[in-house]
């Protein structure tokens, strides 16, 4: 098996910030990767989707193939298509490609997974023709298409770049539910002073605002009570604003409140993780560094915490000085040096953070879903089963799970983690610290026993 | 006195006695610990199994074919009180071979325990081409099988969960995230936890699994049992591909292909290896070639409760009398017994089952 100075798991700006810096320092670098072009979720398949819709997908996007650039270098192996799913100690990282099993040594571990779109239960979300906004995006990112007839559903800046985006490709949204409230605009207006050091961003989000507005896409804030109706698919949406129910028919519906750490890969090798109240999300514990409990693993971007696309970049290049220098390649006072005015630029880039966060919360109604809300899709269990397991002396969701199938599907629990251990410690009476996370496990992602079984022969440096 | 019984330990084993007893009147108080941690309940295999068992103990063949035999009637009561049936399949399970030679001395293992049961050991060996008939996707590598037709399977899960509802159903009071640090017997016995919270009892189980290793020498047990890993592995849900369970692979009843298991002494890790589930897949894949194709969707490590010689420990305490150490390796298949029988022993009543040489004096010969 071959042993690299570092392999990166993730291909997004994290990853591919990170992989390049680690190149420029002299240390042998794979990149594994799941998509076929590097880009990750935010710049996915920029390289060719620039070129031809650009002027759709905008400027932030396009400047992802600066990061794509960086990752031709000779001392990158970058893997695409790589699906890992399993890092152990060592480290040893097992991954399949065209459906062979492969592995790779690593001395050091970056894991730059990302952010996942966080679940929204509510009545009638399992409908065919609802899927998650950042889904929605991704068709348009890749093919160009867009929904019809589209309501979009939450809150937060995602959903306000994809309605603006739909609204340049010439298919505005029907509507736009927005779930934050005029309350949490008030509390966010504590975080005033970093929102303007952050005013960039405040500025592209005015701007977002203003083509929405210009575009006349009726807006609906502090709407509650959503439900999507429909027989075999999607029909509808319903909801109650100002004491009103109100119905829009529509044919999609786009759902996102918020993204949240992708946290599975450092999960399943027992990193550390917390509550954070402000994101409403775990996070894995590091330090500035991006370096973990575990020696040897760091993670940096979204999957550290989320932060968005400029500071994943940094966070990466951060992760690589403090490695880069464990492995000899740097002394500590380069490390310190170079780290400098990346951290002043980490800073600002959080700025904005604490406003956001406090301005677009999770829709709560979508936190503590009515009990006969499928919270788990996989298995199809409702938030009134997971109440009914905290009754039968369930403190955790590793038991919930053994009682109820929760987590058990080919997700992995990615989809439902977050709203079991939330209704659990709800019904409980904890704090979603005490009442735990799903126990994750390899495989990662799925993969077949003919792959897994081929592995005891298969020459481990069959993937160089 | 809070209680008239104590259990030490909410899995499937101290949570089938506690059923027992109250099914006689007696009231319970189950101290269970917490989401993190070792449950052999959870991560096992899910057989009721009565082939290989007690090669070197006829008594325990017989615990577990007596078992084994009463378990349906046992599954069906639970289910109904609770609303929630308890899947069991009993129509017989294989113990494959892929040498003539492994398959012939077996039998004659089987053989010889089966003269020491009376005859009452129900089995038949299967040429690859009579095993065929039955199980069509069977591959070539496997040359036999040893039908038994005592052996069966069952959804561990919900019989865990089944137990946890009828438990509380007839008033049982268990409580949950409790860690036990101590036990003494003043006068009647007091149960101490973590948490500040203490019990008062008559009588006390360990039913601890792993946790016993700590409290049984407070409580004058010698209580000589290790962890030993066991990776299984579940498929994504399948159609039917497996006719009867084996201890390679049983096609459970939601449809997925559980495979089982590894024998690792690594202590009380219980973690997954790809090593570990590469050797797992490989020999479900001779056994089964159609499973090459099929998605591994989880994978898991438990931590197997075992005595040195694998067999049950059934024993009260010399040092404190009242005090037991109810502790097993097949909590699943000994689950019926422990719900029907074991609550005679504990009472002492004139029906109470010979337990004997389960107790802890075979250890005591150095």
């Amino acid at each position: 098996m071959s042993k690299r100075d570092l392999v990166v798991i993730g291909a997004g700006p994290a990853g591919m910030a990170a992989a390049a810096k680690a190149a420029g320092l002299g240390l042998s670098v794979t990149i594994l990767d799941e998509q076929p072009r590097p880009g990750g979720q935010i710049y996915r398949d920029v390289d060719r989707a620039a070129r031809v819709r650009g002027d759709i997908l905008g400027k932030d996007y396009s400047y992802g193939a600066s990061l794509t650039a960086g990752l031709r270098h000779t001392a990158i192996d970058h893997i695409s298509g790589a699906i890992v799913w399993a890092i152990e100690d060592g480290f040893r990282i097992s991954y399949t490609k065209n459906g062979r099993g492969a592995q790779i040594g690593a001395v050091r571990v970056l894991l730059a997974t990302g952010a996942l779109e966080r679940p929204m239960p509510l009545p009638g979300w399992t409908l065919p023709g609802v899927m998650t906004a950042g889904a929605g995006q991704i068709l348009l990112k890749q093919s160009g298409m867009v929904a019809r007839d589209a309501v979009l559903v939450g809150s937060g800046p995602l959903l306000y770049l994809i309605a603006a985006q739909m609204v340049r490709a010439g298919t505005p949204p029907v509507a736009m539910l927005e779930t934050q409230t005029q309350a949490d605009l008030i509390r966010a207006m504590r975080h005033l002073g970093g929102a303007l050091r952050g005013w960039r961003y405040l500025l592209k989000g005015a701007g977002l605002l203003t083509e929405i507005i210009r575009a006349r896409v009726p807006r609906y804030t502090g709407a509650t009570g959503i439900t999507v109706e429909g027989e075999d698919r999607a029909q509808a949406v319903t909801f109650t604003k100002g004491g009103r129910k109100q119905r829009i028919p529509c044919e999609t519906v786009f759902l996102h409140h918020g993204v949240v750490p992708n946290t599975q890969a450092a999960r399943s090798l027992g990193v550390t993780h917390g509550w954070d109240e402000e994101q409403s999300c775990f996070v894995p514990t590091v330090d500035d560094w991006g370096q973990c409990d575990i020696p040897g693993i760091f993670i940096a971007g979204d999957g550290a915490g989320i932060g968005g696309a400029q500071a994943a970049e940094l966070a990466g290049r951060l992760a690589v000085l403090k490695l880069a220098e464990e492995l000899g390649r740097l002394s500590a006072t380069d490390r310190d040096r170079q780290a400098l005015p990346l951290r002043a630029a980490l800073n600002h880039e959080l700025a904005v953070r604490p406003f956001l966060d406090a301005a677009y919360p999770p829709f709560a109604e979508a936190s503590s879903p009515a009990d006969s809300t499928v919270v788990c899709r996989c298995e199809e269990v409702t938030a009134g089963d997971i109440r009914g397991y905290a009754k039968l002396g369930c403190l955790g969701p590793n038991q919930a799970k053994a009682f109820g199938r929760a987590g058990m599907g080919p997700c992995q629990g990615r989809y439902c983690g977050l709203s079991v251990t939330s209704l659990l410690a709800e019904a409980n009476g904890q704090t979603p610290d005490e009442t735990g996370y799903y126990r994750i496990r390899p495989p990662l992602k799925p993969v077949t026993l003919g792959e897994l079984a081929a592995m005891e022969q298969v020459d481990l440096n069959a993937a160089e | 006195m809070d209680t008239d019984y104590v259990i030490i330990g909410g899995g499937v084993v101290g949570l089938s006695v506690a059923w027992g007893l109250l099914k006689r009147g007696l009231t319970v108080t189950v101290l269970d610990g917490d989401d993190g941690s070792f449950r052999a309940s959870r991560g096992n295999f899910g057989l009721v199994w009565v082939q290989s068992k007690g090669l070197n103990q006829p008594r325990y063949a017989r615990w577990s074919q007596h078992s084994a035999a009463i378990w349906a009637e046992f599954a069906e009561e639970l289910g109904q009180n609770t609303g929630t049936a308890v899947p069991l399949e009993q129509k017989g399970g294989y113990d494959f071979h892929f040498s003539e030679e492994s398959l012939q001395t077996t039998v004659e293992k089987y053989e010889v325990l089966k003269d020491q049961l009376d005859g009452d050991y129900p089995f038949e060996v299967l040429g690859h081409n009579a095993l065929r008939k039955e199980e069509p996707h069977i591959g070539p590598k496997v040359v036999g099988a040893i039908l038994h037709h005592q052996d069966g399977h069952a959804n561990p899960l919900k019989l865990l969960m089944a137990l946890a509802a009828d438990v509380r159903r007839m008033g049982g009071r268990v409580l949950t995230g409790k860690t036990v640090t101590d036990v003494t017997k003043p006068d009647g016995f007091r149960v101490t936890c973590a948490d500040g919270t203490t019990v008062s009892a008559g009588k006390v189980i360990l039913s601890a699994g792993l946790g016993a290793t700590g409290l049984g020498p407070k409580l004058g047990f010698k209580a000589p049992i290790r962890p030993q890993r066991g990776q299984v592995l579940i498929t994504e849900k399948l159609r039917r591909l497996i006719n009867r369970p084996s201890l390679i692979a049983r096609q459970v009843d939601e449809g997925g292909i559980q495979i089982g298991a590894t024998n690792e002494e690594v202590g009380l890790d219980d973690g997954v290896t790809q090593p570990g589930i590469s050797d797992l897949a490989a020999k479900a894949i001779a056994a089964y070639p159609d499973l090459a194709k099929a998605q591994l969707v989880r994978s898991w490590g438990a931590l197997r409760v075992l005595s040195p010689d694998g067999l049950p420990i059934y024993q009260e305490s010399a040092e404190m009398p009242g005090a037991y150490l109810v502790t097993c390796h097949s909590g699943i298949t000994l689950a019926a017994a422990h719900a029907r029988l074991l609550p005679d022993w504990l009472e002492g009543t004139k029906t109470a089952p010979d337990l004997e040489v389960f107790s802890e004096a075979r250890f005591s010969i150095s």
